[in-house]
C-alpha cells in the first residue's frame, strides 16, 4: 500500500519478466533455472557479456529518450525505427568521405545522422499540423519507406563497389570508436546515450521549455488558450525525438557496424518505444528499462546456445511487460477517477 | 411558471426540517455522517443529507463546500471514506455508478458526459436505462421527440452530432436521458446554469411533475431565486459539513443568502477584503448601474494616473466582424471599447455570444477586422497574436481550456512564460504563486497543489490570477462566474472592475440576466449573432427575457 510507485513498478516488471521467461523455458522443454542462469551469464557474466549488453543498450536507450520527449508533449512518434535508419544511412553516406581530425569528423557524422532523423519525421509532423493526419499512421508508414530505402541505397547509390555484398562503403578505421574496456565491444557511444537521457530528463523536468512541452502534452486545448505556441512546441518535440533516434542510428554505424547493410535496424526503434512505455515516459527510468531489454537480448543468445531455448522467446518479454504496465496503468487510472 | 409555484404540495407537510422523524415518510435517500478526503484536501466531514419522496430538495453551498462530492458519493461515482447511505431506509453501498442507477438513482453531472461524435438520438438511447438492446434508428429518433415533448425540453434535432450543439442543449439531453429512466431519486448538479429563464421554468415544471409522481429530486444550484420559487426544502453545506436543513416555506431567502455568502470561518476576512477592494476600485454601485450610454461612447478613463494619450486609444475595435462558421447572412458587427469600458454580452446559450468572444480572443477564425490596442489580429485566429497585443482570456471551460489540471498551481501561474534562463527559477515561481494565491484568495494547501485538486471556484480564481497579472489592455471573459457561488462571483466581478479601473477594457459573456448588470458596465443582448442597443439597468426582467428570446423589448 505504502510502497512507492517508482519502486513497485520496476520490481513488478522484473518479476513479471522472469516469470514469463521461466514459463517459456518450460514450454521449450528446458529447466527454467538453467535457462535463467544462462541468460544471466550471457548478459552479465563476463566482460564480453557486459560489453554486449552495453553495446545493445545504446540504440534502445537513445530511441527510448526520443519516445519520452514525444510522449510527454502529446506526440505519438511510432516512427523511431525509420528515423534510426535515416540516421544510419546519413552516417554511412557522409562517413567514408569524412576527413580531418577524428573528433571533428565524428561530430560531423553524428550531426548528419541526427539531422537525417529529424528530417525523416518532418513529413509526419507537417501532415499532423496542417492536415490532421494521425502521426501514429504516418510515422509507421515512414518506417516501411525507410526500410525499403535502405535496401535501395545499399544496392544503388551507397553500394561499396569493392565488395560482393549489397552494403555501403566502410568508414575509415580512424573514425571508428574504440572499445570502452578491453574484452568487451561496448564503446563510448553508450555513455552518450545515457548522458542524452539524463539531459533530456533535466530538460523536461526543470527548464522553462520543458514546462511548456509538458503543458502541451497534458492539456493541448488549455496550452493553446493560455498562449503557448503549441504548434511550434509539437514540431520541436517531433524533430527532437527524430534527432535522438537518428543519433542512435549514427552511433550504430560509427561504433558497431562501420557501414550500412540490409536489413539494418531489426527493431531497435520499437524496443526503444517499449522501454519508454515501461519507464512511463520518464527518460532516466526508460533508459534503465532499455538497459534491461538490452541485457535480455544479449543473454538470450547464450540461453539458446546452452539450453536450446530459442532466443526469439526472450524477444517476447518486452511486449509482455508493456502490456502488463499499460493494463496496470489503466486500472490505476480508473480507480483514481 | 406553473410548476415553480407549487412548492409545499407534497412531502413537506409537518415534516421536521432537520432529522427524518417517525412522523415523516422514510427518506428516499439519506446520507449520514459522510466524510471524504482527496489527498490533503478534506472535501466532506460528517455531512448529512436526507431527501423525502415527492419533494424537490435544494442542495446549497459555496464553491468547494462539497456539494458535488456528496452527490457523487450518493450516485456511486465516488466511494466515501466513512459514513452510511440509506436508500428507502435500507443501508446500501454502491460499488459503481451502475449499481446506483439500478437502485433507481440518477445523477445529471455538472459537466455532461455525452458522446460527442454520436447523434442526439444515439446518446439518448445510451442514457435511457429502459432502452432495449437492439433498437431501430426510427425508434431512437422517436425517443428524442417523445422526451422533448414529455419534459418540454429543446433537445436539438435527432440526427445532430452532439459535439456541434451548444452546451445548454447538451445539458438538456443529459437531463432528458436521466428522466427517461423514471428514477426514484434524481440528482441534478447545477442544471439551470446553462438554461434560459423559460427553459428553467419548463425544467422546474417537469421536475415538479416527477416529484408529484413520487420521485425525490435533489437540485444543486447557486440561484436562490430558483430555490425559493421551486423547491420544498433545502440543505446548506459549508466546508464539507451540513450547517442548515430547513423547509423553504419556513425560511427567509435573505437568511440563506447571508449564510451562503458568509460561507465559513477562516475565509471571511479575505472575502471582506475582496469586497472592499471591489468597492474602492469601481465607481459606487448605483453610479454606474443603469448606464444607457453605449460602449461605443468614448469616456475618459476612470484612473487619473493614466496619461491622456493612452486613454484616447481604443483597447478593442471590431469592424464588419463575423465569427467563422456563422450563417453568411448574419449581421456584421462593429463595436469598440475604450480604456475603462466593460461590455457585457448577455445571451441565451447558442445565440453566438461565445463565438464572438472566442473569435475576438483569437481562438477561432473570423471575417472582418479586430484590433486590440491598435494591433490588427490575423483573421485566421491566433491566440498568441491576441496576447502579444495585450489581450487576456478567461475561457468558458476552465478545466479544459483555462488550466493544465495535472500541473501544480505555481506551474500554472508561470505559464505561458516560465521564469528562468536555463533552469526554471522555482524560487521565483513559488514566490509569485504565493503572492497571487493570497491576492486572489485562492483556497489551496500550497503552491505545489495540483490545479485539478481545487474546487471550481478556486480554479476560476486561479485563472483570473494568471490572466490579470499580465496587466492586460483587454480581458475577454466567457461565463466567468458560471458555477461559482455568490462570494466567488462577486470576487470575479470585482477583479474585472479593478482591471478596468486601471485602464483595461473587458468583454464579458454571461447568460444570467440577474448578473449582467452587476458588472456595472454596458449591457447588450446577443440574439442569433446580432447585438442589441445598450440595455438600461432598470429594464424589467420580463422585458429582458423577451429581448434575450429574440421577441423584441
Amino acid at each position: 500500500m505504502s510502497v512507492p510507485r517508482r519502486v513497485l513498478v520496476p520490481a513488478a516488471a522484473a518479476a513479471a519478466a522472469l516469470v514469463t521467461l521461466a514459463s517459456l523455458a518450460v514450454l521449450a522443454g528446458a529447466s527454467p533455472l538453467d535457462a535463467l542462469g544462462a541468460l544471466a551469464r550471457g548478459s552479465l557474466g563476463s566482460r564480453a557479456a557486459i560489453g554486449e549488453t552495453l553495446l545493445r543498450s545504446t540504440g534502445i536507450v537513445l530511441t527510448a529518450a526520443g519516445a519520452c520527449l514525444a510522449l510527454r508533449t502529446g506526440v505519438l512518434n511510432i516512427g523511431l525505427e525509420g528515423q534510426f535508419l535515416a540516421g544510419a544511412a546519413a552516417a554511412a553516406a557522409v562517413g567514408p568521405a569524412a576527413a580531418g581530425m577524428p573528433l571533428v569528423a565524428r561530430a560531423a557524422i553524428l550531426l548528419a545522422a541526427a539531422l537525417a532523423g529529424a528530417l525523416w519525421v518532418l513529413p509526419a509532423a507537417l501532415l499532423a499540423a496542417k492536415r490532421n493526419v494521425p502521426e501514429v499512421l504516418s510515422t509507421i508508414l515512414l518506417n516501411l519507406i525507410a526500410a525499403t530505402a535502405v535496401g535501395g541505397l545499399v544496392r544503388g547509390a551507397l553500394r561499396d563497389p569493392a565488395g560482393d555484398y549489397p552494403q555501403s562503403r566502410a568508414l575509415p578505421d580512424a573514425l571508428r570508436l574504440e572499445p570502452l574496456f578491453s574484452g568487451g565491444r561496448a564503446t563510448a557511444a553508450v555513455l552518450v546515450a545515457f548522458l542524452a537521457a539524463a539531459v533530456l530528463a533535466l530538460l523536461i523536468a526543470a527548464t522553462p521549455l520543458g514546462l511548456k512541452l509538458r503543458a502541451v502534452g497534458l492539456a493541448p486545448a488549455a496550452a493553446r488558450a493560455i498562449g503557448l505556441a503549441d504548434g511550434r512546441l509539437k514540431l520541436l518535440a517531433f524533430a527532437g525525438s527524430g534527432a535522438l533516434a537518428g543519433l542512435a542510428g549514427g552511433l550504430e554505424v560509427l561504433g558497431v557496424t562501420g557501414r550500412l547493410y540490409d536489413p539494418f535496424a531489426a527493431g531497435v526503434g520499437y524496443t526503444g518505444l517499449a522501454a519508454a512505455l515501461l519507464g512511463q515516459a520518464q527518460p532516466v527510468a526508460s533508459a534503465f528499462a532499455g538497459l534491461f531489454f538490452a541485457a535480455l537480448g544479449a543473454g538470450s543468445s547464450a540461453m539458446q546456445r546452452d539450453t536450446g531455448v530459442p532466443a526469439a522467446l526472450a524477444a517476447l518479454v518486452p511486449g509482455v511487460l508493456v502490456l502488463a504496465v499499460l493494463a496496470a496503468r489503466a486500472r490505476a487510472g480508473r480507480r483514481g477517477s | 411558471m406553473s410548476g415553480v409555484s407549487g412548492h409545499g404540495s407534497s412531502g413537506s407537510e409537518g415534516s421536521p426540517s432537520t432529522q427524518p422523524s417517525r412522523k415523516s415518510p422514510t427518506p428516499a435517500l439519506e446520507l449520514r455522517r459522510v466524510s471524504k478526503s482527496f489527498g490533503e484536501t478534506r472535501a466532506l466531514s460528517e455531512a448529512n443529507l436526507f431527501v423525502l419522496p415527492g419533494e424537490i430538495h435544494a442542495l446549497l453551498g459555496e464553491n468547494g463546500a462539497g456539494k458535488s462530492t456528496l452527490v457523487s458519493i450518493a450516485a456511486g461515482r465516488l466511494a466515501a471514506d466513512s459514513g452510511e447511505i440509506f436508500r428507502a431506509g435500507v443501508g446500501v453501498r454502491f460499488a459503481r455508478a451502475r449499481d446506483a442507477r439500478d437502485a433507481g438513482l440518477a445523477l445529471v453531472p455538472q459537466h455532461d458526459l455525452l458522446v460527442g461524435a454520436a447523434s442526439v438520438a444515439d446518446n439518448l438511447a445510451l442514457l435511457d436505462r429502459n432502452a432495449p438492446l437492439v433498437e431501430s434508428a426510427r425508434a431512437r429518433r422517436a425517443r428524442v421527440a417523445r422526451l422533448a415533448e414529455t419534459f418540454g425540453l429543446d433537445l436539438g434535432r435527432a440526427d445532430d452530432r452532439v459535439d456541434t450543439l451548444p452546451v445548454g442543449t447538451r445539458q438538456r439531453i443529459e437531463i432528458a436521458g436521466a428522466l427517461a429512466g423514471e428514477p426514484d431519486v434524481l440528482i441534478l448538479d447545477e442544471p439551470t446554469a446553462v438554461l434560459s429563464p423559460d427553459e428553467t421554468a419548463a425544467l422546474f415544471a417537469a421536475l415538479r411533475k416527477q416529484a408529484d409522481a413520487g420521485a425525490a429530486i435533489v437540485l444543486i444550484t447557486h440561484r436562490l431565486a430558483e430555490v425559493f420559487a421551486g423547491a420544498d426544502r433545502l440543505t446548506l453545506l459549508a466546508r464539507g459539513s451540513t450547517v442548515k436543513q430547513c423547509l423553504i416555506s419556513e425560511t427567509a431567502a435573505a437568511e440563506i443568502g447571508g449564510l451562503l455568502i458568509a460561507g465559513s470561518g477562516t475565509e471571511d476576512k479575505e472575502k471582506e477584503k475582496i469586497f472592499l477592494e471591489g468597492e474602492e476600485s469601481g465607481e459606487p454601485a448605483e453610479g454606474r448601474r443603469g448606464v444607457t450610454r453605449g460602449p461605443d461612447a468614448t469616456r475618459p478613463s476612470q484612473n487619473a494616473a493614466r496619461s491622456a494619450a493612452e486613454s484616447t486609444d481604443k483597447n478593442l475595435e471590431v469592424r464588419n466582424f463575423r465569427p467563422a462558421g456563422t450563417p453568411p447572412k448574419q449581421e456584421l458587427l462593429s463595436f469598440s471599447l475604450s480604456p475603462g469600458d466593460l461590455l457585457v454580452l448577455l445571451a441565451i446559450d447558442g445565440n453566438g455570444a461565445d463565438a464572438i468572444a472566442s473569435a475576438v480572443a483569437g481562438l477561432t477564425p473570423f471575417t472582418g477586422e479586430v484590433r486590440v490596442g491598435g494591433d490588427a489580429l490575423p483573421s485566421s485566429g491566433d491566440p498568441l497574436a491576441f496576447r502579444a497585443a495585450g489581450g487576456a482570456f478567461v475561457p468558458a471551460d476552465r478545466r479544459e481550456e483555462g488550466l493544465v489540471l495535472d500541473l501544480d498551481l505555481a506551474e500554472n501561474l508561470a505559464l505561458p512564460d516560465p521564469p528562468g534562463r536555463f533552469l526554471l527559477d522555482r524560487a521565483a515561481m513559488q514566490t509569485r504563486a504565493l503572492e497571487r494565491i493570497v491576492a486572489f484568495a485562492v483556497r489551496a494547501p500550497s503552491p505545489s497543489t495540483r490545479a485539478g485538486a481545487l474546487s471550481g471556484g478556486n480554479q476560476q480564481k486561479l485563472v483570473l490570477a494568471r490572466e490579470l497579472a499580465r496587466s492586460p489592455r483587454l480581458v475577454v471573459a466567457i461565463h466567468p462566474t458560471r458555477g461559482l457561488d455568490l462570494a466567488a462571483s462577486a470576487a470575479v466581478r470585482a477583479r474585472l472592475a479593478e482591471a478596468c479601473a486601471a485602464g483595461a477594457s473587458a468583454l464579458v459573456v454571461t447568460s444570467d440576466p440577474d448578473e449582467a448588470f452587476d458588472y456595472r458596465g454596458g449591457v447588450r443582448v446577443v440574439t442569433r449573432g446580432a447585438l442589441s442597443a445598450a440595455v438600461a439597468g432598470g429594464t424589467p426582467p420580463a422585458a429582458l427575457g423577451r429581448l434575450m428570446a429574440g421577441l423584441g423589448a
